[in-house]
């Protein structure tokens, strides 16, 4: 049986609780509080120790660093790899973002009619970006194989190319920066179709019925009325899929782990080899945060933009 | 809620009490338990190329060391791809394995790692001195110290089609790299089988290119760790490779990775490859016609010598910050000084470090019931004579390990094969890297 005491202190810690719970200013930070932690955390705090690391002497198999500046740029920048994974990785991600806008686009236009499986279809747009990553692209290195590959045993089989004529998809620089392309598209595609998706049925039926009746064609509605009502969250997808290729490895590590001779390297993949396999960790992690500038300027942009569409 | 049933603070309560009392309990009923907690010795592996040699370490002889020496031993295995990652991952949280197995000298890691003189020195003492190989691979002599312990490494044979080589009058294989250009030429063009050399960013490729480097009289260092690169041998060596490019090769060796080799080999489509014995063996087991015609040849002569590298160097650390220092050395020197059985176990792909630990190696490899013909692996009987380390003449130092990590050599020649550049702008290039990556690492301390 509680006592008389207990009766009164329980409901008194309830008002305690409650009055924190009436008080936006102290409801608001409390609930992302969790958030937050994470992000310092999980990507705050390695973030700011690679940038330490960037300018220290660290190397894989030493826990003492000194302060060296800006020497791990000043050697790492001049050099020709460097110069390349640079070009390299302009290329990959703006191509691959590109790709994956317009497809998006496509992909979640169509999944906005009704349409017989539909639950299907979208089950197995989202299955690259539900499987890892990894296991996803050695299917992909089978695929662009240069015995075993799928694609060319069937364009040999209905007699498009030769046995001796096989394209090799890895061993040409265009062939193989274009595979990896590919794979990312692949990979990116889902989440960014999901993005528009969710932008497209938030525009209010009735305007598009409004274009229809004045006879608007379906160019008219996609440029004139879709896309400025999209913009923010188009931009969003658009964000998230730079950065991401700007940053990931995992598809180039896999299929051609820079080559062939690097002309699929790109500054992250550099970063590992140079960091975790060559043991200069100093040095990776300069190349590694080397486009943490531009890409920081571009959310920055893409963001102000995003949200100016969104005010008006 | 009735009397009868139990709120969860008072639950937790009463369970925590029970298990308290029960701990006190035992240890009044067995005295010393609970200061004398088996010892526990945590290993690290790679996954084994013979998959054989993994159940026999993991299953059988860590099972049977660890009850010998009242210890627990726990074996974890990962791909070679992440061996450096985890080693770094251990480095920086200080916590990890007892004993951590790399498959290439470590010389980065040395100031994390136990110095093996003392280890080195005890094996010495029951079974006689390591090869060469071994010390150059994990011995640092700016610093002095054996960063590693090697117990074994793994031969670099040439594998070659005999059927295909028949054909062209070298029923035997090639036995120098002109027989390969010449012959592999001929073969191409008659039976459209190509060589498959790789000319790729991994490891197999870094292997053949310092091979052929190395029968040339080219090297990225002298013995003393003076940078070599810049020479006309390197030169020579890279228009070499060219012309075995063009005139034997496709750009499917621009492809390659650690497995390409096995693939090319045992699916019919090359007609050689520098590969461990992991090529045969595979075919052994899932090709067994194809398995007759892949025949193993020694070391091929260049211009200046014969020679071959390891093909993988198995290199074993105790970690600075490992729990079980003693334990970890102690199991080194059994394993090692018992090597015999893991030569047998892995099916002869580890050979050695110390000679004497497998006195029967001759034999067991003269007379193999797996091969075909069973004297298959005859031919590595003199592999000490003509396998050398990465860094060759000079050791296998950390500036060494990057250039080979970051596949310094592999884009020179791959580059000059490809067309893409002229072996002296290749060279120049490579040179150029090499002088930054072997400054770095004297900045260091380690070279």
């Amino acid at each position: 049986m509680a006592t008389l005491g207990e009766d009164l202190r329980a409901p008194a810690a309830g008002r305690r609780f409650g009055f924190v719970l009436d008080r936006p200013e102290w409801l608001g930070p409390l609930m992302i509080a969790p958030a937050v932690l994470y992000i310092v955390a999980i990507v705050g705090l390695p973030f700011l120790l690679a940038l330490y690391y960037s300018v220290s002497d660290i190397s894989m198999g030493r826990r003492t660093l000194g302060f060296v500046g800006l020497r791990n740029f000043i050697s790492v920048v001049p050099t020709p790899k460097f110069q390349t994974s640079l070009q390299n990785t302009f290329v990959f991600a703006i191509v691959s973002q590109v790709l994956v806008i317009i497809l998006a686009n496509i992909l979640a236009l169509a999944l906005l009619k009704d349409f017989r499986g539909k639950w299907l279809v979208r089950l197995l747009i989202l299955l690259p970006w539900v499987a890892p990553i990894s296991l996803g692209t050695i299917g992909w290195l089978w695929i662009l194989d240069s015995i075993y590959s799928v694609i060319n045993w069937t364009l040999e089989a209905v007699g498009l190319i030769t046995a001796d004529g096989w394209p090799m998809y890895l061993g040409k620089p265009y062939l193989a920066m274009g595979s990896v392309i590919t794979v990312h598209v692949w990979r990116l595609l889902p989440l960014a179709t999901v993005i528009i998706l969710a932008g497209l049925t938030s525009i209010p039926k009735d305007i598009h019925d409004a274009a229809q009746v004045d006879g608007a064609s379906f160019w008219r509605h996609q440029f004139q009325i879709t896309v400025p009502l999209i913009r923010p969250i188009l931009l969003v997808a658009l964000l998230f899929g730079l950065v991401f290729a700007f940053t990931d490895m995992v598809v180039i590590f896999v299929l051609t782990r820079g080559g062939p001779y690097d002309t699929t390297q790109v500054l992250a993949s550099l970063a590992f080899f140079t960091g975790i396999q060559g043991g200069d960790l100093a040095e990776g992690a300069a190349i590694a945060i080397f486009l943490f500038p531009l890409l920081l300027a571009v959310a920055i942009v893409f963001l102000r933009i995003a949200r100016r569409a969104e005010v008006t | 809620m009735g009397d009868s049933s139990v709120n969860r603070r008072e639950f937790l309560k009463t369970t925590a009490t029970g298990a308290a009392a029960a701990g006190i309990g035992a240890n009044i009923i067995i005295p010393g338990r609970s200061h004398a907690a088996k010892k526990t010795l945590r290993i690290l592996n790679w996954v084994h190329f013979v998959p054989a040699y993994d159940e026999w370490f993991n299953k059988k002889y860590a099972v049977e060391w660890g009850q010998k020496n009242d210890t627990e031993v726990t074996v974890d295995n990962i791909g070679i791809a992440g061996v450096n990652a985890r080693a770094a991952a251990e480095v920086s949280a200080q916590k990890g394995h007892d004993l951590f197995l790399f498959n290439w000298p470590p010389p980065s890691f040395e100031e994390q790692t136990v110095d093996m003189k003392d280890v080195y020195a005890e094996i010495e003492k029951k079974v006689g001195k390591p090869i060469d190989l071994a010390i150059k691979s994990t011995y640092n002599p700016k610093t002095k110290k054996y960063y590693a312990l090697s117990p074994s490494f793994t031969p670099d044979p040439v594998n070659y089609r005999k059927d295909l080589f028949g054909e062209v009058g070298l029923p035997n294989g090639p036995r120098t790299w002109d027989e390969v250009r010449v012959k592999g030429a001929e073969i191409k063009k008659k039976r459209g089988n190509p060589v498959g050399i790789g000319l790729a960013n991994e490891i197999d490729t870094a292997m053949a290119m310092r091979t052929i480097m190395y029968s040339w009289g080219a090297h990225e260092q002298d013995q003393a760790g003076n940078l070599t690169l810049k020479s006309k041998q390197t030169l020579d060596a890279l228009k070499f490779v060219k012309a075995l490019f063009q005139e034997t090769m496709t750009d499917e060796v621009f492809t390659w990775d650690a497995s390409s080799n096995n693939r090319a080999v045992v699916s019919g489509k090359v007609s050689l490859v520098l590969n461990a014995i992991s090529t045969t063996r595979t075919a052994e087991k899932e090709n067994p016609e194809m398995s007759k015609q892949i025949q193993l040849a020694k070391a091929l002569k260049g211009p200046v010598r014969a020679i071959g590298l390891e093909h993988v160097m198995q290199c074993y650390v105790i970690w600075k910050f490992a729990e079980n220092k003693e334990g970890a050395m102690k199991f080194l020197v059994d394993y090692v000084t018992n090597f015999r059985q893991a030569f047998v176990a892995g099916e002869f792909y580890d050979f050695p470090c110390f000679e004497k630990t497998v006195p029967d190696l001759q034999k067991l490899i003269a007379n193999d019931p797996k091969g075909h013909p069973p004297d298959k692996y005859k031919v590595l009987d003199d592999v000490l004579k003509w396998a050398t380390n990465v860094g060759y003449p000079g050791y296998a130092t950390a500036a060494i390990d990057e250039i080979y990590g970051t596949w310094v050599l592999n884009v020179m020649f791959a580059k000059v094969a490809a067309g893409k550049a002229s072996p002296e702008d290749a060279l120049n290039e490579a040179d150029a890297a090499c002088r930054r990556i072997f400054g770095k690492w004297k900045e260091k301390g380690l070279v």
